[in-house]
């Protein structure tokens, strides 16, 4: 929940205060959750309504995100290479768009299969596909690692 | 046919029918342009795996395992509804699983650790370290590292107080008698449980779907946890 939660936000503390958001809503509406069905994919959909909600007032504040130009630290505390190298991954993550980024850490971070991510964005399977290749290439890009 | 970089994503993450797949499979190890995008997504996957990984490995802030613990009392309301329904509820053999899920997700969050223990268990009866466990912690207030975790309280039909509990080496629930504390029903611990995540939780969602038929009624709350405590659980 954290490593989805931190890569939606692009911030460790976002990601922490939208995993409390998530869980509390998850209790109040244990209810509604259906034996059978998985309870990660029920709670990603549920925190990802929570992100788009709060984004959403964040843009009508005005405010910018803080995470946006440092991109994530998580991992940064390795030997200097390998941080600069987590730090570019976290930058090149938080530069890609939303739909891109979350097709990304669902399929390729969280291991969701298409269908699975394809559901808890609520998008076809085929929407899912193509903005999982956008995303990737675009890191590729980024990362200077283009075949 | 050719390949769409759609597809040849498709086929890196496993996700195509066989059929194409090997239609696929043939042209990537013919072309080897195909053959470095295929490489370049499997590397990019590890790398992206390798970035998001000390999150896992961090520990959770204490403010997102609290939620868990302090709202154990919760399913206070759900459970007396679900006892006023459960002829019903076997009727239509679906049990509403949803009061269930704060303890799962406790689980998914790796919250409770178990620490490994043996020792000899009575016949019908916890042994010491378990009714220890179930004479002294409260729902509401356990301490982190417990190897025994007590997931709600309730009375029977016999009027006796039940505690359903969840282990490393055993759950389930056990009732206070003029012995001791009883065992009602018990299932593998946590440690049975390692191998597979996604099972976390659904061992305790069985023995609180147990503890659901024995009740009598609602959950105790904090307060009557305590109080019979006070009055050693009789």
């Amino acid at each position: 929940m954290r490593r989805f939660a931190i890569g939606l936000s692009r911030s460790a503390a976002d990601g922490d205060d939208l995993c409390q958001a998530t869980i509390e809503r998850a209790l109040v509406n244990r209810g509604k959750w259906q034996e059978g069905t998985r309870l990660d994919s029920w709670m990603y959909t549920m925190m990802r309504n929570i992100w788009i909600d709060e984004q959403r007032a964040r843009n009508r504040r005005g405010q910018t995100f803080v995470a946006e130009e440092g991109g994530l630290s998580v991992g940064a505390e390795g030997a200097q290479e390998s941080a600069v190298e987590l730090g570019n991954v976290g930058r090149a993550m938080a530069r890609l768009p939303d739909e891109q980024r979350e097709a990304v850490l669902l399929v390729m971070v969280e291991g969701y299969a298409y269908k699975e991510a394809a559901e808890i964005i609520g998008c076809p399977v085929g929407t899912l596909n193509s903005r999982l290749v956008r995303g990737r290439d675009a890191l590729l890009e980024l990362l200077g690692e283009a075949p | 046919m050719s390949v769409t970089s759609e597809e040849l994503a498709a086929y890196a993450d496993g996700e195509l029918d066989p059929a194409r797949r090997e239609e696929v499979r043939a042209q990537v190890e013919a072309d080897p342009t195909l053959a470095a995008q295929v490489a370049a997504h499997a590397a990019l996957k590890q790398k992206l795996a390798a970035h998001f990984a000390p999150i896992l490995e961090a520990p959770v802030p204490d403010r997102l395992t609290e939620l868990l613990r302090t709202r154990q009392p919760a399913p206070v309301a759900e459970f007396a509804a679900a006892r006023e329904k459960r002829d019903a509820r076997r009727a239509l053999s679906s049990v509403r699983w949803g009061w269930v899920a704060g303890p799962a997700l406790a689980a998914s969050l790796a919250l409770a650790v178990f620490l490994p223990r043996g020792g000899e268990v009575p016949e019908g009866y916890a042994g010491e370290q378990l009714a220890s466990a179930l004479e002294q912690q409260l729902v509401s207030a356990q301490p982190a590292g417990a190897d025994t975790r007590i997931l709600l309280s309730f009375r029977n039909d016999d009027g006796q107080f039940c505690r359903a509990f969840a282990g490393e080496a055993q759950s389930g629930i056990a009732c206070r008698d003029r012995e001791g504390w009883r065992l009602h029903t018990t299932g593998a611990g946590a440690s049975a449980q390692q191998s597979d995540y996604r099972m976390a939780g659904a061992d305790a969602g069985s023995i609180l779907a147990q503890a659901q038929e024995l009740a009598a009624g609602p959950a105790l709350t904090a307060e009557e946890e305590a109080a019979a405590r006070e009055q050693g659980w009789r």
